[in-house]
């Protein structure tokens, strides 16, 4: 009797959980598609003829494919404004890795002298932020207004990365840097011939966010840069989106696919990198950072 | 070959000193001298960067700004602060649309994750995952401008379908109605994806036991998600929850990005408005007391979100 009765249910819950699935499928598939079909848009759009995006709508289905729009781009200023955000962007992130990295491993390491406190002077910084202006007044009376270091200096080291970091690198057992010393090593070789091959995961992950924040920086660039030559992708693109700057058009009229154009070139790094790293933050890598 | 001989030494002085522990701290220190040199970059930086950031701090209570001479004034500043009626306008915007953010932001994520969770094949979670983290990585002047095509009065494909049902097109960024709800969509159309795959990794940690022992015990799907997924995955939540709620008064390049004079009464923050007294105008104290006041609550409001963490999780976020 009661046998049947698991078994009945058995069926029912199956029946239910087909629905379930059906329903729950259908919902992911229409999220995946909100957040995919405007990056998509903006894709097509930035390939598409003039007289295609003129007034209508230009949804999901490309209509024509040129090149034009990039030949064009590729000209402009914003091609420097491209260039400008890449060495930035590089210069940045290998600066920020080279500072990041050592820090992460000595504060991983119980046994230093003053480790506590070294740890506190970090936390601090994480809980109280002087905000805005001291840090634009800093910046100006070291001299760096309108200068890249403006933009790399001040960003070498962002404590949620650090703090990864040190948190992978304190479950590197310990007994592996023993053993590296008693073969020679001192702690900055144990550094890079023990602990960075087996922090890949994590270095990748971490590049990758040091690369994103350099490459997306906005507010830092409006604040500290003045002259229009050396202005980033990202500004370039903000003023010519929001304030439909004219530069790029014939009788200043800018079009859709144009605009696309530049806006592919401000997201083109990002999506690049982006499959290649990303599976090591899905195994969950982050959430080291975000307990702390 | 300098190298090994230098170890040997230190061994041989170990030897010598019978019991380590007796070793002078400054011993200790000298061995880890390498240590030190590889933290010494980023110590530097640390001490420029954000140490000499908190003495600036200081000019909130000085005239520093159009005159040449420096002198001190007491809380002129604040009590001018406490009595602009643009700074408890800002100060008003800043609360509501970070509220909003997390009200409206704060369940998705989580509602996607268990719906990622409940995915059989692990090639669908990982593509669903993929393709919802991308909008993360992208700047907030990239989805401000994503934004602002599709939501273009006159080409946007918003209004189109808005006109097709005999509506009128709505000037989503410049109209004070709409300016807000813009924000928050987009808000969550950039952070839902990072929000879903912090809790999904979380979701892979609980034991596939206690699932187990609650089929055992009779649970239904919706039985197990409230008692065996949800329970284990609460400190996240709580954690997540308590960073949004200590950020609150930080909101602002998204707002630099999308705003725009028309929409000033709903859309200025409290750091846009340091941002336009202090850089654009040069009133420097005057908006250094605003990011004096900033940083005071945000303090404020980080300990007492780690107070309530500990008291209620037993767990410190920080």
């Amino acid at each position: 009797m009661s046998q049947t009765k698991v078994i009945n249910n058995h069926i029912k819950e199956s029946k239910s959980r087909i629905v379930f699935r059906i329903i729950n499928t259908i919902l992911l598939a229409s999220i995946c598609l909100i957040v995919i079909i405007p990056i998509w848009n903006v894709v097509i759009t930035s390939f598409a003829e003039d007289k295609d995006v003129m007034g209508g709508v230009y949804l999901m289905i490309p209509k024509s494919f040129t090149l034009k729009n990039y030949a064009k781009v590729l000209q402009s200023g914003y091609m420097d404004g491209f260039l400008n955000s890449l060495f930035v962007a590089v210069s940045g992130t290998i600066l920020a890795m080279v500072v990041t990295v050592p820090m992460g491993f000595v504060l991983a390491q119980k046994h230093l002298v003053g480790r506590n406190v070294l740890m506190k002077l970090v936390t601090i910084t994480m809980v109280f932020d002087a905000g805005l202006i001291p840090f634009y007044v800093l910046i100006k009376n070291l001299g760096m207004i309108d200068s890249y270091l403006s933009l790399i200096l001040p960003f070498a080291v962002s404590t949620f990365n650090l703090i990864i970091i040190k948190n992978f690198m304190t479950s590197i057992p310990k007994s592996l840097i023993e053993s590296a010393k008693l073969d020679g090593c001192n702690d900055f070789t144990a550094l890079i011939r023990i602990v960075l091959p087996l922090s890949v995961p994590i270095l990748a992950a971490v590049t990758l966010f040091y690369f994103v924040s350099f490459w997306n920086r906005y507010t830092e660039v409006v604040m500290f840069i003045n002259s229009n030559s050396k202005y980033t992708l990202q500004v370039m693109l903000r003023a010519l989106v929001f304030q439909s700057d004219g530069s790029l058009g014939d009788n200043n009229i800018v079009y859709d696919n144009m605009k696309m154009a530049v806006m592919v070139l401000g997201m083109l790094p990002v999506l690049i990198i982006y499959p290649f790293v990303q599976r090591y933050f899905v195994s969950g890598l982050l959430l080291g950072g975000v307990k702390e | 070959m300098q190298r090994k001989k230098t170890s040997f030494k230190g061994a041989k002085n170990e030897k010598n000193s019978i019991a380590p522990k007796k070793r002078s701290i400054w011993s200790t220190i000298y061995n880890q001298r390498y240590l030190w040199f590889m933290i010494l970059p980023g110590l530097i930086w640390f001490i420029v960067f954000k140490y000499c950031t908190y003495a600036g701090l200081t000019f909130a209570f000085t005239n520093y700004g159009f005159r040449d001479e420096v002198s001190f004034v007491g809380l002129r500043n604040f009590s001018r602060l406490f009595q602009s009626s643009v700074f408890w306008n800002a100060f008003r915007n800043t609360i509501i649309i970070s509220l909003c953010n997390i009200i409206f932001y704060f369940p998705f994520p989580l509602i996607v994750a268990l719906m990622i969770n409940e995915l059989k094949s692990l090639f669908a979670k990982r593509a669903v995952q993929f393709m919802i983290y991308i909008p993360y990585f992208f700047s907030w002047v990239v989805v401000g401008c994503i934004f602002v095509t599709l939501l273009s009065p006159s080409s946007g494909v918003v209004n189109k379908i808005l006109n097709s049902f005999g509506f009128d097109s709505i000037y989503f960024l410049a109209d004070t109605n709409w300016f807000r709800p813009t924000l928050i969509v987009s808000y969550i159309w950039r952070q839902m994806g990072y929000g879903a795959v912090i809790y999904v990794a979380t979701l892979a940690t609980v034991d596939p036991q206690l699932y187990e022992a609650a089929s055992i015990d009779g649970c239904g799907r919706f039985r197990k998600m409230l008692y065996v997924t949800l329970p284990s995955i609460k400190s996240t939540i709580v954690t997540m929850l308590l960073l949004n709620l200590s950020h609150v008064l930080l909101i602002f390049e998204q707002v630099l990005v999308m705003y725009n004079s028309s929409v000033y009464s709903v859309s200025d923050v409290l750091q846009t408005y340091a941002y336009r007294e202090g850089i654009l105008s040069g009133n420097i104290a005057y908006s250094t007391a605003v990011s004096l006041f900033v940083g005071v609550v945000s303090l404020c409001l980080v300990l007492g979100t780690n107070f309530a963490s500990k008291k209620f999780l037993d767990d410190s976020v920080l």
